[in-house]
């Protein structure tokens, strides 16, 4: 102990260390830019099969923000990477959230009918909101210069009061200087979320019944609320 | 009587609602959706599988209250309880109702016994869950209420005219431009009406030939003057006969033919907006030594445009009722007549070709009805022979009876409902701030809704107030007037 400080240099080298563990505790609290959900530009399909036809459902917003650090230059395609992404992981905080009432069947008749079939088995009543909270971005690489960031995207998903971690990829464009887009397809099953696949029945043709399998599709645009944090 | 006609009515286009379904389904192989849960759940599962879909989606829940519970305003109030018979407008609900006459507060009680009564219009506002509001008071009244409806965040519908004078009817203008939240409907029933939407491009396309004249008119035989217990009472009744309350009978009598005209003609963006309007007018019966004359004539011109050298005709008078209200359009291949829809009669047009006329190859296949010497293409949509060989009744062909009010009441609950339900969406996901995303989001969302419930808009009602406005100062003055753009514009 005494002799680490008798030496000067060890001393440096101590005080070296401490700057960095503290720069290491502040790196939760980089400055970030906010990016706020934007009702424009934004829509969200369910695709699905029956044993009929296959279907399709439409919303038309996705609330919610992201928070990524400060400088992401609202992923201009120009740079090379990407302020504050180690080993491929890019820091974000931040939730998507669709109101499952706003989600409408896309049939020519009786489209209402199939909203209420798909609204009861959400338990909508009860769980209103389908709920995405992200925990992690890893950049796919390689990536070209000039190709937009395409990230795999993990966090966990709500539907109908279950939650499950899952992945998909996303691709983020700039669409000018403060919006950026963000696309993705997502497989599920609706029996994870304890959903039952809707089968109304046709009568003289037995049952219709939905296949377990979706897609879920989006284009989710976000604006650029806030200034960096000091 | 009239209320049971309606009654029926909304169970024969819920009727047709169905077969029509029924018929696509029959298309895809004769068999009808049933969904499970649409069936009552005590009946075994062969039972409810068995059970017919008749699910008629219903349009979200308005809460209504009617300010002003005169004879119209009491129209008002049992069109609006009588849309609750229509499974899609069955929410439809009027819980308040205010009047500062309390015989007539009484009286509307009857018609909306589940609403609260007030003598004031503002307790009305001060509820929250009155969600929209139907003002139906003297239009001189129009001003304050709506901007305090609005200010109130109630969604409005206006009776026109909008106000009495041009100021008034830019502040009602103002005020429901700048509440984007909310719904601002005026009272102009025809924006409303399908028949009207199914000539409206029929004319447009050329059916006329080239435009000549179009005449309109508003006849009744009776007077506007009312007699009450007090002096006050009296000349409270009798707003519509002081020149300084009143918009006379271009105003109050034939607003709604102004403004069907000029929207068939193009409106203000495609040459139908008049420059100039020449009045004459008289008082012949019992309205003599009264403010407001009771026979009025006015003579419209119209720019340099598509519609020029055209002149609209629009007369109207309290003294004869012969053919009560209808609108004529002559043009060089073909004159068309359109009859709005008043009281218990629906909306119908004719066509009357001249022989030199284009043959458009339809007509050989639709109804033809008399008129004197003359003959009447029917022009309604279900109108062909074969629909008039199998009925008897020569109006039976008409699409519907519903009563023009009621097109235009559905619109409004319908409207209410998608942009109040558009601001809960979006204010639960991304906040109530006044952005310029939210105000994109909620223009979007009222172009889908009018899209499908067709209405007028503070637009469209002052453009019609100010036209009935002048027109009346002109007939008053026996003058020829020209319309500015100012009056029309914010």
């Amino acid at each position: 102990m005494k002799k680490t400080t008798d030496n000067p240099a060890a001393c440096l080298l101590v005080a070296a260390l401490l700057l960095a563990g503290s720069a290491a505790l502040r790196a939760a609290d980089l400055p970030h830019v906010r990016y706020q959900a934007q009702s424009t530009n934004t829509t969200v399909t369910i695709q699905g099969t029956s044993t009929f036809h296959d279907w399709d459902m439409k919303g038309p917003s996705i609330g919610g923000y992201l928070e990524f650090p400060a400088g992401v230059n609202n992923f201009d395609t120009n740079q090379a990477t990407l302020p504050g992404l180690k080993d491929g992981l890019l820091p974000v905080t931040g939730r998507a959230s669709i109101l499952v009432r706003t989600i409408h069947s896309q049939v020519e008749h009786l489209p209402e009918v199939m909203d209420g079939l798909m609204q009861d088995a959400m338990k909508q009543t009860n769980f209103p909101v389908i709920m995405y909270q992200v925990k992690e971005l890893k950049l796919q690489q390689p990536r070209a210069a000039g190709q937009p960031f395409v990230f795999d995207a993990k966090g966990d998903l709500a539907i109908a009061g279950v939650t499950n971690t899952v992945s998909f990829p996303v691709t983020i464009v700039p669409l000018d200087k403060t919006k950026i887009k963000i696309s993705g397809t997502a497989k599920l099953k609706m029996t994870d979320y304890k959903v039952e696949p809707p089968a109304p029945n046709i009568l003289g043709l037995g049952l219709m019944k939905c296949g377990d399998d979706v897609i879920i599709k989006f284009d989710w645009t976000l604006m650029q609320t806030a200034p960096a944090a000091p | 009587m009239k209320r049971k006609k309606n009654s029926s009515e909304v169970d024969r286009r819920a009727f047709l609602k169905n077969t029509s379904v029924a018929a696509f389904i029959a298309m895809m192989g004769g068999v009808e959706l049933a969904a499970p849960g649409a069936a009552d759940t005590n009946q075994p599962a062969a039972a409810a599988a068995d059970a017919p879909l008749t699910v008629i989606p219903a349009l979200p829940a308005v809460n209504f209250g009617v300010i002003g519970a005169g004879v119209w305003g009491r129209k008002i109030i049992t069109t609006l309880t009588l849309l609750k018979n229509d499974p899609q407008y069955k929410n439809t609900e009027v819980v308040a109702i205010a009047e500062t006459y309390a015989a007539w507060l009484t009286r509307a009680f009857t018609y909306a016994p589940k609403a609260e009564l007030f003598a004031n219009y503002k307790q009305l506002l001060a509820k929250p869950e009155v969600q929209a509001v139907v003002v139906a008071t003297p239009t001189h009244q129009h001003r304050d209420i709506v901007l305090d409806a609005l200010a109130a965040g109630k969604h409005v519908y206006c009776e026109a005219p909008l106000a009495n004078t041009i100021a008034d009817a830019k502040d009602i203008a103002r005020a429901a431009q700048k509440a984007f939240k909310q719904v601002f409907q005026a009272g102009l029933q025809d924006r409303s009406h399908p028949h009207r939407h199914f000539l409206a491009p029929f004319l447009r396309a050329g059916a006329l030939g080239r435009n000549v004249l179009v005449r309109a008119q508003s006849h009744k035989k009776g007077t506007w003057a009312r007699t009450a217990t007090t002096p006050a009472r009296t000349a409270e009744l009798n707003w519509r006969l002081q020149k300084a309350l009143s918009t006379g009978l271009m105003g109050e009598a034939c607003i709604q033919r102004l403004d069907a005209v000029t929207w068939f003609l193009g409106g203000p963006r495609l040459g139908g907006r008049p420059n100039f309007v020449t009045g004459f007018s008289s008082s012949v019966l019992e309205n003599a030594g009264l403010e407001v004359p009771d026979t009025v004539q006015c003579v419209f011109e119209f720019p340099e445009g598509p519609n020029a050298p055209v002149r609209f005709l629009c007369d109207a008078t309290l003294c004869n009722s012969f053919d009560s209200d209808y609108e004529m359009y002559y043009g060089t291949d073909s004159a068309i007549l359109m009859q709005p829809g008043n009281d218990a009669r629906d909306s119908k047009a004719w066509m009357f070709k001249e022989v030199d006329g284009a043959f458009w190859g339809w007509e050989g296949y639709a109804r033809q009805d008399a008129f004197g010497a003359e003959t009447g293409i029917s022009l309604v949509a279900d109108a062909s022979k074969q629909t008039a060989l199998k009925k008897n009744d020569p109006g039976a062909s008409a699409p519907t009876i519903t009563e023009p009010i009621q097109y235009a009441l559905q619109s409004f609950m319908a409207n209410a409902g998608a942009i109040g339900g558009a601001v809960k969406d979006y204010e639960e996901l991304f906040g109530a701030g006044d952005t310029a995303d939210y105000r994109s989001n909620l223009a979007a969302a009222r172009k889908l809704t009018l899209s499908q419930h067709p209405a007028a808009g503070w637009e469209e009602g002052l453009e019609a107030t100010v036209l009935a406005i002048k027109a009346n100062e002109a007939a008053l003055l026996k003058q020829k007037l020209e319309l500015k753009n100012e009056f029309f514009e914010l």
